[in-house]
């Protein structure tokens, strides 16, 4: 093997393209690695920057585009192929099993033998202690994963990437659970590896951190690569450049008026996820709900929903507080809740549309714990003819509809339900573009009737196109609330990344 | 479609049970006689009574191994109530509610406490076990009153009473899991349990009380064996945990929950009946008969989780 | 697709019935066939004293010319399973019936349902309650089996004449209420009155199975160190006790008795590893059950109680005995 001219770069990612159902979530990405470089990759969420690591670690196959190493191109068809070609991922959610040692976890399935499959204890600890001394740290190779800090499971997951030989190390938000103390930590251990010529790329949404670490950062936004600056950079500038998406759709012009309030959410807490979050949501209002992944937007709608107790604060509705035990304390009063998580969290997949629809207020369709079969098929009629469900009828079962008439289901479940107050996560995810109008139209309506609408998006065209005014969260804290008017891309964006503003 | 897939692989099941008989008529002239299919429902009736409990456990996509035991001390109970000259209708309350109350503790060891079915109910197949031999020293208890008896002797235009306690059972569970609320509860928790919670259902409530029926049946199985037997005997019903889960999956119902039952474990409950009956009939040597009942317990199931993996 | 799939379900279910059908059609075709039929229904096949029982009542059939369909349920302890047995093969229509019961009380329903359909019934080893019997008002036609009680009081009176009358002893029972083990007990305590000196330490039930005898034995033996000797009501239990005397590194110094006298056992004795057990002649036992089935079939008298010769084994006439075979 040719050792190759010092001019061309480690890896290159030439015009890669990559298609989803409806979504075309690469466009001819390029993106290049120098030796010993860290270089931070920015964007918004959806802005593309995983499905590119993905794809770059093997994970996920590409439609088209080439990926070069030392100037040559590599098939790089599976986890495998990464592996062997020396590149290696550090997700956020860390792979290590907790009840192996350090030493274990780093060379679990390449173990030192004896010979006829016995491990060799000693040579296990000694290479494992010498990986993680030459990070700089001191962890004991034969402690428990279980028992180590985050940061300390961090540098466990390193000296694993580097046991395989990794040339290219990819780290997603490594400082996100971390103390400042142990980022510099981080921050060092980074240093040794890049100046043995490992190459890091850097995934961070702490913008302040990055002239700290980065050489170049390369902006993502819509499935593009926007920019590519030279570190230090005026943060602004960075901000600039995430946000500016296209406004790929229109929405509804709004048919509502902002009445009295109806939700008030007073210090509500429940840490880590959420601290301290006071609002109000009127009638008529819909109340648009932005932050990045992890900003505790979802822990937000499960603790006014009653899914999760909070531990301190109040829900008051139309001023009388609310005490909220499980989802069916949230539900009497008027509450409904369109989860993120559609498949898992929001309908029975295997029974069929009017049974969905009739299961939160199943009580009221009843005589004598008897079901009134018509009573349910006539309710179910007429959601499914107000709400344009596209199914065979009432007794299809909901896994036969399609994304965005599943969505309709969980929706017309709260609307049948008569709910006041309506919490919507994520309500348009993986949904096509017509149904993503028809769920516009809906909240408009639903709003119009004088329904108080929590909308939570990380669309944030979505977000400034439907709102009346917008909550930004941050690591768990109401950071700003702006009003749709005044709202920009860019100012939400900035509050959602913490910056002052 | 619900409905309609459902009964669709229930047709095959019927279809399995009929091509059975066929079979059987064909291969021994006692098979098809009036009074040895009378013999065939009544031999299936306890069976079926603690499968049509364990359909609405594996529904709401638990499990209940605690059935065989529940058995045993419900029918300990109610004869040790009979030994005492209670009336009968005291006897039998008492009986049920022993069955009701254990699983009911059950449900609450599994919602409350947190705890997988399986291991809950396996420590209450062995709680209620040993609750059943220290009641009773260990010993058999038998000989009562034929007017209790006659739960098991009785006969009514020649059918054999136990036949007519099932089909009661099985039209009033039927009732209870198509009809109500309550069922319809049992299937969304099964089908998607968050999914349930997050619509208002109190889960917990209604996990717990489907044990309780899962109890109840074990108890009124307790009853027709003590009839029949005329005794009551601590070590009653081991492994009839077992006999339960293969009826009700060779029924259709899906061990994952969510679908599934009560027409299709009736059906699952005759064909191993039959097939008893059958390989008696025919002399096939117990050992045998062992490998066939595992076979169609085996291809059952397989041929159900192919049929849904060709769905999805 | 699915129809597809429904019919290889049932086709597959076919083919295995129609396998183990095939394998039994002689016997499938019943008393049409010219030969008359009997059944001899055991309480399980998974224990060498029936698997004798077994061989003794199909060298009676051949004899005598019937045919014989021997059943037995999968576990011992299952009454109701011996009783869908027996309701079965009355709607086979056998000629006549023999049966070693489960539970003493518990199949005098089943054996009325075999007087009704006038399917004589022979007893065989263990004894129908008489109570039950009585108060069901079930006649059966004879009793075949050894005096459980005397053999209890012969190993009992053995183990006084080799202790020179002092003795620790463990008993494992059967299952509880079974009239076998009973009375195999009571017979043992009886013989072992009169000898102050031997005492009962611990009586436990072991079920009949091995490895209960095992595990009760070796819980026995930790309560009570000081046992030497240990009765197990069959041979089976103790040999599981034996293994749990060798897992405590005390062979060789604990006297095991057993009954029934199976082959395991005998050779145990052989070897030294069992002190005595009782002989039953499981296989005397099915000859002479299968023997009064086919006369009581025939309308012939039959005795109500035939007595097998019992007899006590040890290293003396272990190997002798186990020649015989």
């Amino acid at each position: 093997m040719a050792t190759p001219s010092p001019s061309v770069p480690l890896l290159q990612m030439q015009r890669i393209s990559k298609q989803f159902p409806g979504v075309r979530a690469l466009d001819d990405v390029s993106f290049d690695l120098e030796r010993g470089e860290v270089h931070v990759l920015l964007g918004e969420n959806g802005a593309g920057k995983s499905t590119l690591m993905k794809i770059l670690s093997g994970a996920c196959g590409r439609d088209a585009g080439e990926i070069l190493i030392d100037g040559r191109a590599v098939a790089l068809q599976s986890p495998r192929d990464a592996q062997a070609l020396g590149i290696s991922t550090i997700y956020q959610e860390f792979n290590l099993v907790p009840h192996l040692s350090a030493a274990a976890n780093i060379f679990l399935g390449r173990e030192p033998l004896h010979g006829a499959g016995v491990i060799n204890r000693r040579t296990l600890l000694a290479g494992a202690g010498a990986l993680l001394r030459g990070l700089g740290t001191r962890i004991d190779p034969a402690a428990r994963v279980g028992d180590l800090s985050v940061a300390e499971q961090q540098m466990v997951e390193v000296a694993k990437a580097l046991s395989i030989d990794a040339r290219i190390l990819i780290m997603d938000e490594p400082t996100s659970a971390l103390t400042e103390s142990e980022i510099d930590e981080l921050f060092a251990a980074i240093a040794r590896l890049t100046a043995r010529g490992v190459a890091v790329i850097y995934i961070s949404h702490r913008m302040e951190e990055l002239a700290r670490v980065g050489r170049r950062a390369t902006v993502m936004r819509d499935g593009r690569t926007v920019a590519t600056r030279a570190l230090p950079c005026p943060i602004p500038e960075l901000v600039r450049l995430m946000a500016n998406r296209d406004i790929a759709h229109h929405f509804p012009p709004p048919t509502r008026t902002r009445g009295v309030p109806i939700l008030q959410i007073e210090r509500l807490s429940r840490p880590p996820k959420l601290h301290d979050v006071s609002f109000t949501l009127h009638r008529g209002e819909i109340l648009g709900v932005a932050g990045l992944l992890g900003a505790g937007r979802t822990e937000l709608a499960r603790a006014i929903f009653g899914a999760d107790q909070p531990d301190g604060g109040c829900v008051r509705l139309e001023g009388r507080p609310l005490r909220l035990r499980a989802p069916s304390d949230a539900i009497r009063a008027g509450i409904g809740l369109v989860p993120e998580d559609r498949k898992r969290h929001g309908f029975v997949p295997g029974q069929s549309v009017a049974a969905n629809l009739a299961l939160p207020q199943l009580r009221r369709l009843c005589r004598g714990g008897v079901i009134d079969r018509a009573r349910e098929r006539s309710l179910a009629r007429r959601w499914i003819d107000e709400l344009r469900i596209k199914t065979a009828g009432p007794s299809a079962r909901v896994l036969t509809l399609s994304g965005g008439n599943q969505q309709k289901v969980v929706l017309g479940k709260w609307l049948a339900a008569g709910a006041d107050v309506l919490i919507v996560d994520e309500p348009t995810r993986g949904i096509d573009v017509a149904a993503k109008m028809e769920i516009y139209q809906l909240l408009d309506r639903l709003a119009g009737r004088g329904a108080g609408i929590l909308m939570i998006s990380s669309e944030l065209p979505e977000v400034l196109g439907m709102s009346d005014r917008i909550l930004v969260m941050h690591q768990g804290r109401l950071q700003a609330v702006l009003d749709a008017r005044e709202a920009t891309q860019e100012r939400v964006l900035h509050a959602a990344l913490g910056l002052a503003s | 479609m619900r409905g309609a897939l459902a009964s669709g692989r229930r047709l095959g099941t019927l279809a399995g049970l009929f091509g059975l008989c066929v079979l059987l008529w064909a291969l021994t002239p006692h098979f098809l006689t009036v009074a040895n299919l009378l013999n065939v429902l009544e031999q299936t009736a306890i069976n079926a009574v603690i499968a049509a409990g364990m359909t609405f456990v594996i529904v709401s996509g638990g499990i209940d191994l605690s059935v065989g035991s529940l058995v045993a001390v419900a029918g300990v109970v109610l004869a040790a109530a009979l030994h005492r000259s209670m009336p009968i209708a005291v006897a039998l309350a008492a009986s049920l509610g022993v069955g009701v109350g254990f699983g009911l503790l059950n449900g609450v060891a599994i919602t409350w406490g947190r705890l997988p079915p399986f291991i809950a109910t396996l420590g209450m197949m062995s709680i209620a076990r040993g609750c059943a031999l220290l009641f009773t020293e260990g010993r058999p208890v038998s000989g009562f009153d034929p007017a209790f008896r006659s739960v098991a002797t009785a006969k009514l235009a020649a059918i054999p009473a136990p036949v007519f306690v099932t089909v009661g059972v099985y039209l009033l569970a039927h009732f209870v899991l198509s009809a109500t609320r309550f069922g319809r509860y049992v299937y969304s928790m099964g089908g998607n349990e968050e999914a349930t919670r997050l619509s208002g259902v109190n889960v917990r409530l209604h996990k717990t009380l489907v044990y309780g029926v899962s109890g109840l049946a074990s108890a009124v199985a307790a009853v027709l064996l003590t009839a029949r037997l005329n005794s009551a005997q601590p070590i009653a019903g081991i492994m009839y945990e077992l006999d339960a889960i293969a009826a009700t999956v060779i029924g259709g119902t899906s061990l994952m929950g969510g679908e599934g039952g009560l027409g299709g474990t009736i059906i699952g409950a005759l064909i191993m009946g039959v097939l008893r009956n059958g390989l008696n009939l025919l002399g096939v040597s117990s050992f045998v008969q062992q490998i066939v009942i595992g076979l169609v317990i085996v291809v059952a199931v397989l041929i159900d989780t192919m049929l849904k993996s060709r769905k999805t | 697709m699915d129809k597809r799939q429904r019919v290889m379900s049932c086709l597959t279910l076919c083919a295995v019935i129609a396998i183990a059908g095939a394998c039994n059609r002689e016997a499938a075709r019943g008393t049409g066939g010219g030969k008359p039929r009997v059944a001899l229904v055991m309480k399980t096949l998974n224990n060498p004293f029936f698997i004798d029982m077994q061989r003794g009542a199909e060298q009676a059939a051949k004899d005598l010319n019937v045919d014989l369909v021997v059943q037995a349920a999968e576990r011992e302890t299952d009454v109701e399973r011996q009783m869908q047995i027996v309701e079965n093969l009355i709607q086979a229509h056998v000629g006549a019936l023999a049966l070693t019961p489960s539970g003493s009380r518990e199949v005098v329903p089943v054996v009325g349902k075999a007087n009704q359909a006038n399917i004589p019934v022979v007893i065989v080893d263990t004894r129908l309650d008489q109570k039950a019997a009585a108060d069901a008002g079930v006649k059966t036609a004879s009793f075949v089996g050894s005096d459980n009680y005397k053999g209890g009081q012969i190993i009992g009176g053995y183990l006084v004449k080799v202790s020179n009358g002092k003795a620790r002893v463990a008993v494992l029972e059967g299952i509880p209420g079974h009239e076998t083990g009973d009375s195999r007990v009571r017979g043992f305590r009886d013989a072992i009155k009169g000898a102050p000196g031997v005492t009962i330490v611990a009586s436990q039930p072991a079920n009949w199975e091995r490895d209960q005898g095992f595990n009760v034995f070796q819980n026995i033996l930790q309560a009570h160190p000081d046992v030497d000797t240990v009765f197990a009501c069959n041979d089976i239990m103790g040999l599981g006790a034996i293994e749990a005397i060798a897992a405590a590194n005390k062979s060789g110094q604990i006297r095991v008795l057993g009954f029934d006298a199976i082959d395991d056992a005998r050779k145990a004795i052989t070897d030294g590893r069992m002190a005595a057990t009782v002989a039953q002649y499981p296989d005397e036992m099915g000859r002479a059950a299968i023997e009064a089935a086919v006369k009581a079939m025939k309308g012939e008298p039959v005795p109500a109680d035939i007595g097998v010769r019992i007899g006590l084994i040890t290293k003396d006439n272990a190997a002798r005995e186990s020649d015989r075979k």
